[in-house]
């Protein structure tokens, strides 16, 4: 028999009683979380001075090997810079806890669970992770338990069947037409549809919506957050910008080597280089 | 704005170098005895905007009743602090501002922006060398503040120290390597120094990068590129060919062409300036003219 010609009656009760009360649940904790959250923030702990130099000391050698090709400073500087920072990292100045004594073996890298620092951003991560899945749970759980089975919805356009997992979860019938929508799936349909709601009610970095990022990555999100405490190996680091440093002493090569000819051409007071070639 | 933007802006503040402080104030203050400035959009950047025009002004007061405002909105923000700090230093009492900036950094050893008016304040003291010496140790650990590497060389010049000057500007170079006013100022640094080959080279490397054939005459843009031009030719008559670079720098090729562009540049200006009134009588005529009519280089 063809779906279409039954029509199935939806008692006005279950829109008043179901449907949105679903929704509206779904909203109010949306932005609950959003303040639980905010609250719940700490301020990122803030680094000590030698801390920042470490941090930042690979700046330097980024700073001056992005420019390396065209550089704006004349070689004797180049040079003088690009010898002080390799001789800075081989002896290490730039490490927090000062340089390493001879003899020494460089300390191992850091483990992430030992440090109380990483672990204050971790544990950071965590609490809004909680946040965010918690009332999710319950309020999946409240639909199950209250509303299993239940249909909600007609949708009013034609879909395929390959959206009746999508629509019709929780309800078990191969014959039903696709566009009856089920308790749980309306739920599914707000917890990723509400995220423009949020962001119209809340601003645009509002920490109600993260749950889409979520799902596609857990990891998206903690990569962001854990960055500032992460610990990070910096013999490794400095070693590694040596060998740029190097690498980049070959790219050197300065603007004002060839300006004069570069400026005459481009007043035209020199042939131009393709005439001059040929 | 961005705060760490504006926490920057507040570090490289300087008495009455906003031109439209006058205007600022004049405009700001009916705003805030009618409370009108809480209706604005940008209502408490308004308030730090007018609390320094209202300093330029000499009005104490009425910066006093913004940063009361701020603080009262703000607390301890580290935007707010150093802002009461340029406050302070507007008494004209430095040791009393230098113990806030001293205070300022015991509470938080990283706040770059309190570490800069100290700086500041000891230049202004008099102590250039302690002002060094506390910029030295900001820059690093902060390197990437270009303003302060700038003012790093601003110092250094002052002491006449030319190539601690143009180390400290390189790195503002290489921090910054868009901004042609830091070539500029590099070049004329050259020049002082006497090393004529380094000091062309740069001035023609601004002049790559400023000239645009269709800048308006008596644009910022335009003068740059005019001074450009000037130090290209000033550099060239003190370029003698056995001049002996203390950088090394080659001598410039087609130094001659160089020069005559250099002057058909200037007299090109000078005629569109003057509306073709009069021509210039010789070389040393044009150049009087440069000097006096390119405005020197405005802090970017």
């Amino acid at each position: 028999m063809s779906s279409s010609t039954i029509s199935l009656y939806l008692d006005p009760q279950i829109r008043d009683w179901v449907l949105f009360p679903i929704t509206v649940v779904m909203i109010l904790v949306g932005v609950l979380r959003h303040y639980i959250v905010t609250l719940l923030q700490t301020p990122p702990k803030k680094l000590t001075r030698a801390a920042i130099r470490e941090q930042r000391a690979v700046l330097r050698s980024q700073v001056l090997r992005a420019t390396a090709a065209k550089s704006p400073i004349p070689p004797h500087i180049y040079h003088a810079i690009s010898l002080h920072l390799d001789d800075a990292f081989a002896a290490g100045k730039y490490l927090k806890d000062g340089p390493l004594k001879p003899g020494e073996a460089p300390p191992a890298a850091p483990n992430i669970l030992s440090d109380p620092n990483a672990m204050d951003g971790m544990m950071a991560g965590m609490k809004a992770q909680m946040v965010m899945m918690v009332p999710q749970m319950v309020i999946m759980g409240w639909i199950n338990f209250f509303f299993q089975g239940f249909v909600l919805i007609k949708l009013p356009f034609p879909l395929t069947l390959g959206f009746k997992s999508m629509l019709q979860r929780g309800i078990e019938t191969p014959d039903m037409d696709v566009r009856w929508v089920s308790s749980l799936s309306w739920y599914f349909l707000n917890f990723f549809g509400l995220n423009g709601l949020y962001r119209l009610i809340l601003g645009s970095d509002n920490s109600a919506s993260q749950s889409s990022q979520e799902m596609v990555s857990p990891f998206a999100g903690a990569v962001q957050q854990g960055q500032p405490g992460q610990p990070m190996d910096y013999h490794k680091i400095f070693s590694a910008e040596r060998d740029n440093l190097q690498f980049a002493e070959g790219l050197y090569n300065w603007l004002g080597d060839d300006v004069e000819t570069r400026v005459l051409r481009k007043y035209g007071k020199l042939p131009s280089p393709s005439s001059e070639s040929s | 704005m961005d705060f760490a933007i504006a926490l920057q802006k507040l570090a490289s503040y300087r008495p009455r170098r906003n031109p439209t402080y006058k205007k600022t104030f004049d405009d700001g203050l009916p705003l805030l005895d009618s409370d009108g400035w809480k209706r604005r959009a940008d209502s408490w950047e308004f308030l730090e905007v007018l609390a320094l025009a209202a300093l330029d002004s000499e009005r104490y007061d009425v910066s006093d009743r913004c940063i009361k405002h701020l603080v009262e909105k703000f607390g301890n923000s580290p935007r707010v602090d150093v802002l009461s700090g340029i406050r302070i230093e507007a008494m004209g009492k430095p040791e009393i501002a230098l113990e806030y900036y001293n205070r300022l950094l015991e509470d938080d050893p990283t706040n770059s922006a309190a570490w800069r008016r100290k700086a500041y304040v000891l230049r202004i003291m008099g102590k250039l060398d302690k002002s060094v010496e506390e910029l030295t140790a900001l820059l690093d650990t902060f390197y990437n503040e270009v303003d302060g590497w700038v003012e790093l060389a601003e110092v250094y010049h002052l002491c006449n120290q030319y190539n601690y000057a143009l180390q400290a500007l390189s790195h503002a170079l290489l921090l910054a390597p868009q901004n042609p006013f830091y070539v500029l100022e590099f070049a004329e640094i050259a020049y002082a120094s006497g090393d004529m080959p380094l000091a062309v080279k740069m001035f023609l490397v601004t002049v790559d990068m400023t000239d645009d054939e269709d800048a308006p005459i008596t644009s910022y843009q335009m003068d740059v590129t005019l001074r450009a031009w000037y130090g290209v030719k000033l550099s060239l008559r003190r370029l003698a060919p056995d001049t002996r670079s203390p950088s090394q720098t080659t001598l410039p090729a087609n130094a001659e062409i160089i020069g005559k562009l250099a002057m058909e540049r200037l007299q090109h200006a000078y005629e569109q300036r003057t509306q073709g009134v009069s021509t210039p009588q010789s070389e040393d005529d044009l150049l009087e003219w440069a000097s006096t009519t390119l405005k020197p280089t405005p802090q970017a």
